[in-house]
């Protein structure tokens, strides 16, 4: 008995060891990127660098004019998959789950947040630019990325939605609250955390997008005027600056620091959002 | 309808955004023309947009990257007023007029711990074939041909010049853009791959461990593609559909794309104008 005990502790501490392990190289990993981009892109970055637009094909100047159009291209993405997948993922979790048509339907999302994100450029640039005739515009290619993303916000909020406790839904209902009520006061503050965490997956897969951006908003550097311009994302830029431009190292790693710092600070934003809803997220009553 | 913006507030923006979008389609006052094609000529055809749209205001010049056939074909179905391409016309592709405004040249490049400098014209063509395997004598340093993927300028280039077919190159590694292939040869002493010259020559200039090879006895640089001395280089285009110089905005831009007022641009973008 006791060497048994004395084995299973062993096989315990290796375990823990392997994890350690595992955790230190992910660790390492994450940090030679770290290192490398402050190496090669800390001399660049500064205020100018912020607010500059772009000169000498981004061996020079700033990121400015890049950095509206990609806040402008997520402002478009978020506008229409957040209505539409919270929409979405109400209609499924509350009205059809007796529909069969909607495990199709749930089946299809699925499947579309597996498709690459190329598939959905060269679609975003016949449907969106060819076929409705927006052109290379920054709504062209906030759209695409919207389709990209409503997979992820119509499954966490999925996910939300089926963590409300079981009993909610008859008790609303035996109080005589309408279905409208009973999503809006009780099922909605629920799932609010699941929106929030598909929010901010859905932001860190559009802010890293290249092959669904470079065919839909384009190329261009100039100051974006309105959402028909056609503006360049920042991973476009850095795509370019890597792959096109020489002499470019240098602020392809600045950007690629301002786009890692933009991305912690929406993670840290969304946290603190959950933790605040989740606090005043009304708390079910003990059966 | 109210209770249904209260239910979802972001609808709400949804809707504001929508009327600001269609307010600014309205509001399309400016002249604008669109550029497409080249990735390795966008970036420079960007810079000379920004001047050009600096001393014509209300005017707008975008430009899009994608490739020298790509921009070809947006040329000819009228999708851009001009296309972008970093190689000649090919026999198919007519209908359309080109404007040269600067030259590339095309360097072999090797790690800059290969002893190698000079290569002669056949010397590439078997390394490339794969006739050729090994750097030395003692057969134990094996070449690693880097060779760029279909559709790419600099390929049909090289191809052309050294009289080549696609499906002759014995290639070990296939790679994309310019700075990919020197990346490529900068990390591998065994590699041999062609790039851009200005684009080597900036790089080898930096630091970065690559060297440029002669061929056939002429250095590969800047200088020797402006005096037309370097044999492979390749002509960085503008091409319009029609067979005339195109007119208004389009024909002003690609003049101006020609014009010496741009002559310092083409050098800091490590390409060479075209003088006469």
């Amino acid at each position: 008995m006791i060497g048994g005990a004395a084995r299973l502790s062993r096989n315990d501490r290796l375990l823990g060891a392997a994890g350690g392990f595992a955790a230190l190289v992910v660790l390492v990993g994450f940090g030679a990127i770290v290192f490398d981009l402050f190496q090669t892109g800390t001399a660049s970055l500064s205020i100018p660098f912020l607010v500059g637009k772009v000169e000498n094909g981004g061996r020079a100047g700033g990121i400015g004019p890049v950095l509206i159009s990609t806040g402008m291209i997520l402002l478009v993405c978020l506008a229409v998959a957040l209505p539409l997948g919270t929409g979405c993922a109400i209609w499924l979790s509350e009205f059809a789950s007796k529909i069969r048509f909607a495990r199709a339907i749930t089946a299809g999302i699925d499947l579309l947040a597996s498709v690459p994100s190329i598939v959905f450029g060269l679609f975003g640039m016949v449907f969106f630019c060819r076929t409705l005739g927006l052109g290379f515009s920054i709504t062209s290619g906030g759209l695409t990325l919207a389709c990209m993303i409503l997979p992820i916000v119509i499954r966490t909020t999925l996910i939300g939605l089926s963590g409300a406790p079981s009993n909610l839904r008859p008790g609303a209902a035996a109080l005589g609250l309408s279905r409208v009520s009973t999503i809006r006061h009780l099922l909605l503050p629920v799932a609010i955390p699941g929106v929030v965490v598909g929010t901010t997956l859905g932001i860190s897969r559009a802010l890293a997008e290249t092959a669904a951006l470079i065919f839909t908003s384009g190329y261009a550097t100039r100051w974006p005027e309105g959402f028909d311009d056609s503006g360049r994302a920042i991973s476009v830029h850095i795509y370019d600056l890597a792959m096109n431009v020489p002499g470019g190292a240098a602020n392809a790693a600045a950007s690629a620091l301002v786009l890692l710092l933009a991305l912690l600070f929406i993670n840290y934003l969304a946290t603190l959002l959950a933790d605040r809803w989740l606090l005043k997220r009304i708390a079910p009553t003990s059966e | 309808m109210s209770s249904l913006l209260k239910l979802h507030p972001v609808s709400a923006v949804f809707g504001a955004f929508l009327c600001l979008n269609q307010s600014c389609t309205d509001s399309s006052a400016v002249e604008k023309i669109t550029v497409t094609g080249s990735s390795t000529l966008a970036p420079l055809v960007a810079d000379m947009a920004g001047l050009f749209e600096a001393k014509n205001p209300g005017i707008r010049i975008d430009v899009q990257a994608g490739g020298s056939s790509r921009g070809i074909l947006d040329a000819s179905s009228s999708l851009a007023d001009i296309g972008m391409t970093s190689r000649n016309l090919k026999a198919g592709e007519n209908g359309l007029t080109s404007h040269r405004i600067a030259l590339d040249g095309i360097a072999l490049i090797v790690h800059s711990q290969n002893p190698v400098s000079d290569l002669s014209h056949d010397q590439v063509i078997s390394i490339f074939t794969g006739k050729t395997e090994f750097w030395n004598e003692g057969n134990d340093r094996k070449i690693v041909v880097v060779n760029k993927a279909e559709g790419r300028g600099t390929l049909e280039v090289f191809l052309k010049h050294f009289e080549l077919d696609s499906a002759d190159i014995d290639a070990d590694l296939i790679v994309g853009e310019n700075q990919q292939a020197i990346k490529t040869v900068s990390g591998n002493p065994l590699a041999i791959g062609y790039v851009s010259i200005g684009a080597a020559e900036y790089e080898a200039a930096n630091g970065t461990p690559i060297r440029l090879l002669a061929v056939d006895g002429v250095t590969a640089t800047s200088k020797t593609v402006a005096e037309g001395t370097y044999p492979i280089s390749r002509p960085l285009l503008l091409v319009t559909k029609g067979h005339a110089v195109p007119a208004g905005l389009t024909g002003r831009f690609v003049e101006f794309c020609q014009s010496t007022a741009v002559h310092e641009l083409i050098g800091s973008h490590l390409y060479v104008p075209v003088r006469e």
